[in-house]
Order: structure tokens, then sequence, then C-alpha cells
């Protein structure tokens, strides 16, 4: 069984992970079209290289990314989600007066 | 919300009945305890570690540690700003109620409480064998050289998700198990079912501590 | 008896005799025996019948290689005889007997003939099928065996070392030296390996010697853990090994890896090959040296090394007579045990080989001629034994596993290992260091390299180089115009069927496997990839590098079913109520990985009914524990909700609840559950019990990309749910607290209040699924059962009945809600379903929102709708029935039940667009394609203006 690299947790076993895909950030919807959004939501590149991945560690339900290489199946590098997300989105305007 | 300690029953409460004869710890034997009755509870956030810093405790370094209290409870810290307070094995609540009480009347900025008594079973398991009794469920190394005192480590026993931390029981090597309360008599049985081999049982509570209190000659 | 005396047979107890019986017949073996090395020296050389030709087998490599030694034991199948250790009343019998008049027509039988042979006509098959099934197969399966108890157990080394021959025993020594901790793992019940039963001196002392030295310092040595009789049987990425000892399947991961598996002696290839009496020289040397037993009176060794006069010499001491060293090299080949052997006087024939064995059920004459262009004379030796001494092949399967390939070197004729991946080594003879002191020195240096690569700092060493003399002969294989001549023995491949596979155009190493089965029994080509990769290599005229070998799959050995299944662990979850279902008969089903009362009681329809019946007139508890739920706390609560529901909360209030939709960015919806609002910037949000989990990794996810100020916390376990449902819920709770107002007014339908019920501290929710005043009460889980006992003790009064998840389901399709995952599929969207209510488009951004936009545009393709039947005496349809129209399929009934309340049946379906108006007709086609009249009938069926929820 392979061994994964998780920030928090160290190597363990991938019985231990769910993987959550490639990570994609989300574009912003009011610019895409139809068949834009389509591609976001449906293609995935499933390059045959380097890959960033989202990987879940179950038991203590931390998500971070993960650098594989799909050619060797190795992991080179996993790191908290916090280093490409490192601030809050915003996502659309918030409404007046709310906050 | 407020515990209200009368009506408080361990999720394994309905299997103690069939518990073998209470006998102390023998120093080769291997013992299962349910501790789910005892006090226990968590706090996370970002404001948690300078609080509870602040209210006295002894707190891990890093993540996967564990701190043992001045009086006797352990300190589990599950991630950068969460941690998991253990009540003493003795009858004292240790610090739970206290800080309990303490953030409920201060509402500190980013602490949030994790009602850990009632998410959490608590087991555990104690004797010579303990280690080679856990590696027939779990992958991780916790021998007791490679697995000391103040580890812990999250991961998977017998399938399910647990916190698996060691107990500072002087002579004997002993592991807290912390699992879902809602597999707790899965994962009772599936420890049971392990210890076997090892001729080890259940034992209850009171019986276990009064072991700890006066061990039986080797 | 064949048992030879003291000092042979280091394994076997004299003082110990053991009794077992064989194909019916009573025999004494010796404890230390092998099944086959009992029999043996009982003199009987037959243990079964081959796969296809039903031809004599017996010990050929005396070590597990190959199916011709697989036999019944007791009821467990196929199992090597000459690996299991006899049992004191063991029962052995063969897999199969008689049926050799087939080896007649095996003209007829070609390689590929079962392809062609059966495929046409169609029906044909089912008159061959039992037939073949009755003839093939290793052994019978008794499907009343109750087995035994088999678990697994996970170990952990530094460094791992696998094989315990002088490579391995030195390999161990050396790591742990270095401080590091040692997994020895041994396929046999004693370490030593070839040091035990070869023969790498003259005088045939030093294996011995060496065995006992390098055995007691291994055992001294408290940093190395030993485990003998465990056969690794896989080698998975980042050195991770699976091994089997005894009932137990063993998990390790290791730092560093040694495999020091050793080398395996291959066979030659002539007439007959594969009598009895006919094996590899290492399997008379094991029989001889490990279990004290004379393999035969007069034995031929045909050899291509010097290890060949080893085994003479062994046999001469045996007191066996030497008809004859067949030599297939040429000239005066150099070496000690060669000119030991020809000292003694024993008669070596060079530059011979043997081209055919004669003898029916056993060898009982060789053939040889010479290995030039003509040939020359034919000679003729009579013996009951043919050793075969004509060179090896790395026992390389678990090194290839682990990510290896198998190299053809031209310069020792044969394969050789490269690629080795990080962290792994190889030592010994399976890294062609033949003799035992450089099997000996290269396993110390591996094991210093392997203490490195785990972290530990050893002195380097330098590593012997891999010996220059090479064991094995370039072409061992005389073909002969008759046959005969067999490659692989497990199914009886012989050299004319492969060559009439590469005639069919399989071509390829791998192809060539597949089609002539070759390399695919038991053994997994163990004695035969090395000759058909020569054979596939000359017929094509190419290097045999060119070809390669096949790849060796997991498992090697033996795994059975119980290794794999026992001990499986299977998570079962249970509500903190269970005990009190089970003390009720509760009958339990399952949801996801928890335990529900599907009802009450042993007749299914009477509980059902009175627990339906009980709710609708007076009142009903169900555990709802099951329900996800969760806390979203801090600024950004609202925020956090907003973005992950399709409703809009930012203006729920304190104490209010809300029916909330989750979809996912595809617009599909995925879950439902109550979006509560017990503070400005404290939500609760339930979800179903079968997305709870999904739900939390899902808000976990977004929430790693969205970093808002918020904590999300699963309370699904930490919080059980009693629901109390009927018009008499009120007076059942308001005895109960003193500081919750359970009136209307004091807690409206939708609303939420934290307070306490029986002193336990409870959240009450006001929600609607059942259709009668009811409240879910969220209560701590280690409170639950003293709430839930309580309730039942107070309502007794009342006729309060707890009611399972059949009732359930019955009485919200009388309202008509759906149920995520059963009413809904993948592609399900809010507008089908009939909840465009609970989206708010106008947000900004939610989950979903682009795409539930996009598909807004496209005419829709079905819509969900509540049902009745035309006919209500009809029989009711089943879920998953067809809604069809002119033939076509439009739709399907999703939910269906007969409601005891309003005496019909009612049910939920998915019709065309154009169908959904109530009063419409539309058909269902049911059981037998009969065709079932119903009508769109709106929801809620029962109490429709909710008057009975006020």
């Amino acid at each position: 069984m392979k061994l994964i690299p998780c920030p928090l947790n160290g190597l363990r076993n991938a019985e231990e992970f769910v993987c959550g895909g490639e990570v994609q950030p989300e574009p912003d919807a009011s610019q895409l079209s139809a068949a834009d959004w389509a591609q976001h939501v449906f293609h995935r590149d499933n390059r045959a290289g380097l890959v960033r991945e989202w990987w879940l560690h179950v038991p203590s339900g931390y998500w971070f990314i993960a650098e594989r290489d799909t050619l060797s199946d190795r992991f080179l590098r996993s790191y908290p989600a916090s280093e490409l997300f490192a601030k809050r989105t915003p996502v659309g305007p918030a409404e007046p007066g709310d906050r | 919300m407020n515990p209200s300690p009368q009506h408080r029953r361990s999720f394994l409460a309905h299997r103690q009945a069939v518990l073998t004869a209470p006998k102390a710890i023998a120093p080769d034997g291997l013992v299962l305890v349910d501790l789910s009755a005892r006090p226990r509870l968590g706090f996370k956030g970002r404001g948690t570690p300078a609080w509870l810093q602040g209210r006295g405790l002894a707190l891990p370094g890093r993540p996967n540690e564990a701190t043992p209290q001045a009086d006797g409870g352990l300190l589990l810290r599950l991630s950068e700003h969460e941690h998991l307070l253990l009540a003493p094995l003795s009858e004292t609540d240790g610090q739970c109620q206290a800080l309990a009480t303490a953030q409920a009347r201060e509402r500190p900025d980013h602490v949030y409480p994790l009602p850990r008594q009632d998410s959490h079973a608590w087991l555990l398991l104690a004797g010579a064998a303990a280690a080679d009794c856990l590696a027939k469920l779990c992958a991780v190394d916790l021998r007791a050289d490679r697995f000391g005192l103040g580890d812990m480590a999250q991961t998977l026993m017998a399938r399910v998700s647990v916190i698996v931390a060691r107990a500072d029981l002087a002579e004997h090597c002993g592991y807290h198990v912390l699992c879902d309360s809602a597999v707790a008599e899965y994962l009772w049985d599936c420890l049971l079912d392990a210890m076997a081999e090892f001729g080890g049982g259940p034992l209850d509570q009171a019986a276990f501590a009064s072991g700890l209190r006066n061990p039986e000659p080797p | 008896m064949n048992r030879l005396p003291e000092p042979f047979g280091c394994l076997i107890d004299r003082s110990r005799p053991v009794r077992f019986r064989f194909d019916g017949l009573a025999y004494t073996g010796l404890a230390g025996d092998s099944i086959a090395s009992a029999l043996a020296a009982n003199g009987v050389r037959v243990l079964s019948s081959s796969f296809k030709h039903r031809r004599p087998r017996g010990i050929y490599s005396a070590a597990g290689h190959e199916a011709g030694v697989l036999v019944q034991v007791n009821q467990e199948p196929s199992v090597a005889a000459d690996e299991r250790a006899i049992a004191e009343g063991m029962t052995v019998s063969r897999h199969h007997k008689g049926g050799r008049w087939i080896e007649r027509f095996d003209r007829f039988l070609p390689v590929g003939f079962y392809y062609r042979a059966f495929f046409r006509p169609a029906f044909g098959w089912r008159l061959w099928e039992p037939i073949i099934r009755r003839r093939v197969g290793h052994g019978r399966v008794d499907p009343g065996f109750a087995g035994g108890e088999h678990d697994k157990l996970h170990l952990h080394a530094d460094v791992a070392v696998v094989g315990g021959g002088p490579a391995g025993l030195a390999a161990a020594l050396a790591a742990a030296e270095t401080g590091a901790e040692v997994v020895l793992l041994h396929r046999r019940p004693r370490l030593g390996g070839g040091l035990l039963w070869g023969r790498p001196d003259a005088a045939g002392q030093h294996g011995g010697d060496l065995a006992a030295q390098l055995g007691a310092a291994v055992l001294a040595e408290p940093r190395i853990r030993i485990l003998t009789a465990a056969t690794v049987t896989g080698c998975f990425a980042d050195r991770w090994l699976s091994a089997v000892q005894g009932a137990r399947l063993i998990k390790l991961r290791a730092r560093a890896l040694v495999l020091a598996s050793g080398q395996r002696e291959q066979p030659a290839v002539f007439r007959n090959n594969d009598l009895p009496g006919v094996m590899l020289g290492s399997a008379a040397q094991r029989l001889i040296r490990l279990h004290g037993v004379k393999p035969g009176r007069r034995a031929v060794v045909a050899t291509a090394n010097d290890a060949g006069y080893g085994v003479a010499l062994d046999l001469e001491e045996a007191g066996v007579e030497l008809a004859g060293i067949l030599d297939l090299r040429p000239g005066h080949p150099p070496g000690d045990l060669r000119q030991a052997a020809a000292h003694r006087g024993l008669p070596i024939l060079q530059g011979r080989a043997p081209v055919a064995a004669e003898g029916r059920d056993a060898v009982q004459a060789v053939l040889h001629a010479g290995l030039d262009e003509a040939g020359g004379e034919r000679g003729r030796l009579a013996a009951d034994l043919l050793c075969l001494s004509v060179g090896g092949t790395p026992a390389a399967e678990l090194a290839v596993q682990a990510g290896a390939t198998l190299a053809y070197d031209p310069d020792v004729a044969g394969f050789r290992l490269t690629g080795l991946p990080e962290g792994v080594f190889a030592a010994g003879a399976v890294d062609r260091r033949f003799t035992a002191q450089a099997a000996e020195a290269d396993g110390k240096a591996a094991g210093r390299e392997a203490a490195r690569a785990a972290g530990f700092v050893p002195q380097p060493m330098h590593r012997p180089t891999a010996t220059a003399a090479t064991p094995n002969h370039p072409f061992p294989i005389f073909p002969h115009p008759e046959g005969k001549d067999y490659v692989d023995f497990d199914h009886d491949v012989t050299v004319a069927d492969v060559a009439n596979a590469l005639t069919d155009g399989f071509e390829h190493i791998e192809l060539l496997k597949r089609y002539t089965t070759l390399a695919m029994g038991p053994s997994q080509g163990r004695l035969s990839a090395l000759n058909a990769a020569r054979l596939l290599a000359r017929a094509r005229n190419l290097p045999v590098a060119a070809v390669g070998a096949p790849n060796p799959r997991p498992p090697f050995g033996e795994e059975c079913f119980g290794h794999l299944a026992g001990r499986g662990h299977h998570p079962v979850r249970r509500s903190a109520l269970h005990p009190a279902h089970q003390a009720r008969g509760a009958k339990f089903m399952p949801a996801g990985l928890w335990l529900r009362p599907a009802y009450y009681g042993s007749d299914a329809e009477v509980a059902v009914r009175a627990e339906v019946m009980a709710v609708h007139h007076d009142v009903g508890l169900i555990d709802v524990s099951t329900l996800g739920g969760f806390d979203i706390r801090g600024p950004d609560a609202p925020e956090f909700v907003e973005r992950f529901h399709t409703g809009s909360f930012r203006k729920l209030a304190p104490g209010r609840c809300r029916y909330g939709l989750v979809c996912d960015v595809a617009g599909s919806l995925i879950d439902d559950g109550m979006v509560c609002r017990l503070a400005p910037e404290h939500f609760y949000v339930t979800a179903t019990t079968g997305a709870a989990d999904g739900i939390y990794r899902s808000m976990l996810w977004w929430q790693a990309q969205w970093r808002l100020d918020v904590d999300i916390t699963n309370l699904t376990s930490a919080l059980a749910g009693i629901s109390v449902a009927g018009p008499k819920a009120r007076d059942l709770l308001a005895p109960l607290t003193r500081d919750l107002d359970v009136s209307a007014a004091g807690l409206p339908f939708v609303g939420i209040r934290e307070g306490h019920i029986a002193d336990i501290p409870v959240r009450a929710l006001r929600t609607g699924f059942v259709g009668e005043v009811a409240f879910e009460l969220h209560v701590p889980a280690g409170m639950a059962l003293a709430l839930w006992e309580m309730l039942l003790t107070a309502g007794e009064r009342l006729g309060v009945r707890p009611f399972g998840v059949e009732a359930q389901r019955i009485l919200r399709l009388q309202k008509g809600h759906i149920i995520i995952g059963q009413d809904t599929d993948a592609n399900t969207t809010p507008a089908e379903a009939g909840l465009a209510l609970a989206v708010a488009m106008a947000k900004p951004y939610f989950v979903g929102r682009r795409a539930l936009e996009i598909r807004a545009g496209q005419p829709l393709e079905r819509r969900l709708v509540g049902f009745t039947l035309a006919d209500p005496l009809a029989a009711p349809p089943s879920e998953c029935h067809l809604v069809v129209r002119q033939g076509d399929i439009v739709g399907r009934v999703t939910s269906v039940a007969h409601s005891p309340v309003l005496n019909q049946t009612i049910g939920l379906a998915y019709v065309a667009p154009d169908q959904a108006e109530p009063g419409i007709a539309f058909t269902i086609k049911v059981r037998a394609g009969r065709l079932l009249n119903a009508v769109v009938t709106k929801p809620p069926f029962y109490d429709p203006a909710g008057a009975r929820q006020a």
C-alpha cells in the first residue's frame, strides 16, 4: 500500500485518505459561457506528469494539497491548502448592512 | 448546554453487565476499560491555544502531541487550533468542568467548545501485550519504543477513525483510544476479539482504578 | 523404508512417528516430514495426475514450485505436499485419479483446442461445461468446510529481510549491528536456506557449519525479529509486504528491504522429463539432507555446473548407485566438486545430455546423446532417478512486483535483476552470488546498504562482484519428435505447443503465455518461464534478451480466502438508543453504516400500521440520531450557510429554521435538511443519514478554499435525536420541562429553542416531516437513552409508541416530502423535484448557482409529481416501475406506499413536464408488462393546509 505524506499527520497508508481530484480554483462564474462552465465542471486535464490534487486525511478531517507525478505515481510534496488559498475569497458583493 | 451528570451513561453501559469479574491488572495481563463516562472536552478555533494557556494548561508544542497536566489529565493537540482534554484517571474531573464554565462565561473570541464526551467514546487498553494487540487492528507503529508517552495519532483502527495516545500508567503499558461514539460497541467488540489470544478481557473502571492505586506485586 | 541414518535428515525427529493416510492407505512418517517426503520414505512416488494429460507426477523441486505436488488435505484443496508438514491423523488424497487414456489423444488436443473446439455452436457449451468442469481444477471445494480462524497483523521494520539463507542471515545481522530493527521472514521452518541441503564444498561440511553459526548469531541478536514458515506473498508500493504465516496475514511496512530470496533450479526439457523419478538435483539433496530420505537406488545426474557434482557426491554418500553423470558442457571444465567426483571414480560422461527418459509410471532408464552437430551415438543408462542440475533462475517475483525487471543476460545465460526501486536491495543467489561465501558477503553488504537507506549510518562496504562462472546451460532443451517434452508441467505445455502458438501468431511472451497457459498455472512459471523464453527466442531468431520473461503477479505462494477475508472488519454505527430498540424487539435495517429500527415487533404489516396510527392519533417516538448535524459558528457563519445552501438564510431570525437544499457544482440535488439559526453567528444545520459524511467533507473542502472566519463542527454522533410526533406530543412534553414553552405560540412550526426536558439539555426543533405536531429533540448522545426511557414512561398514559423507518416513510409520503437519493438521482435539479422555492437565484453565489442558471435555460425534461391510482383497488406499482407514454419511457416511480390513514395507494413519480398538472392520467408499466393507470395528484395527500402541524 502506498504511503501518502500528510502535512498534519506525516506519512500514512493510502487507506486513510480520500482523493478530492485536481486542484481547480473556481472561476468567476459570471464571466463564463455555459460551455466554459461545463468545461470547468466536467472536464479534467488528466495530465501525464505533475498534478496538483486535493487529498483528505479522513481520521482528522484534514484537506490538503499534494503534488504527484502521475507517470511514476510518486508524491513529490504536500502542503496545507492555505498555501494556495491564503485569503478569504470574496464571492459576489455582500448584501449591504448585513455584517 | 450544561451537562447533567445524573443522566449520563456510557455508550457501552449495556455491555458492562457482562464484564468478567473485576480483577487487577497483572503485569503481563491485558485489559480493556470503558472510560466513556469520564469527563473530556475539546476546544477549537484560532483563539484556543492562547486561551488554554491563559487558563494555566500545559500546551503540547505541535499537533499530534499530548501533554500531561499537573492534575493527571492529558491535553491532546489534534491540529494547530484544536485541543482535547482528557480528565485524570482518578475520581476528579480535573479541569474539564472549570474550563467549560469559564468558556461559557467568558465567551473568548474564536474559541469554540466541542462536546467530546458525546461525540467520542473513550476506551483504554492496558497491559504488556497492548501494542501487539493493537497491531492486529491498526497500521500505525504503536510499539512503546516508537510511540512514546506524549505521542498521539489520528488514524484508522479496524477501519474506523480513532485518536490514539499513550496512557501514563507507571509500570503498565497503556493506550487511550477515542472513537466516534456511534462505533463504540463495534470497536469494543473488535478489541475484545483481538485481545482473546493474549488472554485479555474487559475490566470495569472502578476495579481498574483501584488496581492502579494498589498494583499487584509482580 | 528409504530412510537414511544420521546425519542425514536435519529436520526430522526420529523419535516421533506420525501416522497419516494417503489415498485410503495408512502410512507412517516422522515429525518434520512433509507429506511428500514421508511418502517418498514409504516408497510412494506418484503424488498426482497432471492437469491435461493425466500423467503421473511426483516430487520435482521438493520446494513447492510445481502443481504436480498439489493434493487434497482433509477438506483443504491445493495443498503443496512438499511443503505441508504431516500431522497425526491427516487424510491426504489425490485431486484426480485415472483418465490417463486422454494422453493417447494429445495430438488432437493441441494448445488452444479449448478455445477453438467449444465456442461453437453456442448451445454446445452447456453440454461441454459440466464435463470439462469435472475434469479440470486442482481439488474440490467443500462448501460446508467450516474453515478456521484467520486474522491480520501489522508489523514494522527499519529493515525487512526476505529469505533466511546465507545472504538473508548476513544481511539481517549487518543491518541490526547498525542499530536498525530488523524483521527476517523465512519461508521454511528452519533458518539456513540452501546451506541446510546444498553442498558448497567437496567435504560437504561447510554449509551446515555456516548455517549453525549464522543462525545462532541471528537468534542472539535482540534487534532481529524472526518469522519462520512465513511466506512473503507480495511486495507492493513503498516497501509494503504481505506475508502468510499459518492462519495469519501479515502486512509489513519497512523503511528498507533486502530481498534474499535465492534462486530456483530449472529443469531441462526432453521426452518424458516429467516422469516420477526425474527431479531437480536440489530436490534430491533436500530429500537426503532435510528429511533423510533416499531418493532412488540407481541415479543419473545431468549437469551443466559444478553443483551437479555435489548432487552426485551426496547421492553416493546416501548409498545411491551412480549410473552416470551427464555433463552438458564440452571439454574439461574446472571445479572442486567435479574433481572430487572424478577422484572417487564416479562415471562422468562429458558433453552428453539426457534426450529422453523411459518408463511408464516412473523413470526406468535415461537415453543420452552427444551435444555436437552429429549428436553422436545414443546411450542408455538404466536408472530409477534422474537429477537435473542445468541451471537456475533468480527467485525474483517479489523484486519484480516491487518494480524491478528481469533482463536476460547472455553472459550468465539467465535472467538478472535490474532497476530495483529506491530502498529495495537484492542479495545472494537472487543477484547472482551463487556460492555460500559470496552470498554471505553480499548479504552483509546489502544489509548495511539497507540500514543506510533506513536512516542508519553504517560503515560502507564493497559488495563482492557477481560470480563470473554461471551455473546455467544456455539451451537445455532437447525436443523430441514424439512429444511429451514438457516446458510447463502445470498445464502440460510441450515444445510443440509453443511452436503451434507461434504458428498461430502469438509471438509475444505475454501472448504466448495466455494462449498456451504456460506460466499461468499454480506455479506461475517458476519452472517454465526461462525455458519458454529460450524456445521463443530461438524460434523467432532473436536474442533471449529481446523476448524477456512473463510477468509474475502476486500472490507468490498460496493465500487462502481465509487470509483475505478473515477479520475483514466491517464497521457498524449504532445510535445511542440502540439498546432500547433491541429491548423493544426492533427489526433493524441498514442505512449507510447505521442500523436503524425498521419497525418494532415480529409482523411487519401489523407493526407498521400500528405505528402509523399511533402517530396519527396519539404520539410516537422515532430515533433520528442518524441525521447529520453541524454547528456553523463564527462571524462568517451566515456567509458560509449562504454559499453552501441554495436558499436564503441571512434574514432567518434566531430561533427559526428553514428547509435547506444543497446542490453540487453541476446543479444536481445532493442533500436537504434544516438550517436553524440559534444565534446571529451560530447556525445548526442537519443533513440526511446517508449524506452526512459527504456533506461534512464537502463543507470542509469548500471552507479550505473560501477561508471564511467560521468553525464547522460535526455533531452527528454527539447529538442523538428523538422526534416526538403526534397530536399528543405537547401533552407528553409539557409536564417534563420548566424552561421550554412547547405551546404553538411558544415554539411555533419551524422554530428552534434550547432548553431542558427532564433536566436533559435539548435543542428542540418544530419540524413537519411526518405531518403531525412534531418536536425533534437533539440531545447529547450520552443522555439520549435516559431521555428516551423517560419519554416512554411519561407517555404511557397517552399511548406513546416508538415507530421505525417504515412507518416514517409512509407518514412523510402522505405529506409529499421527498427523500434525496430515493426520489432524486444524480441529475435531479430542484426545479424537477418541485423545490424551486428553496433556491434563491437572486443570491450572487451559492454552490451550483451557475449550473442552475444554465440548466434553467434548457427545456425541463421531467417533473416529480404525486400520484394516486385510477382504480383504488388495483395492486400498487413498485419503486422504479417505469412511466411510459406511447411506448417511450418518460419517467419512473420513486416512492409508493399504501397509506393506512387515507386508505389508498399514494406515490411519487417522474413524468413528462406536460403531464405534471393535477388530474392528468398517466401509465405505469408494472410486472409482466401490464399497464396501470395513475393520476397526478398534488401533494400533500394528507392535511394539505397543514392544520395538524400548527
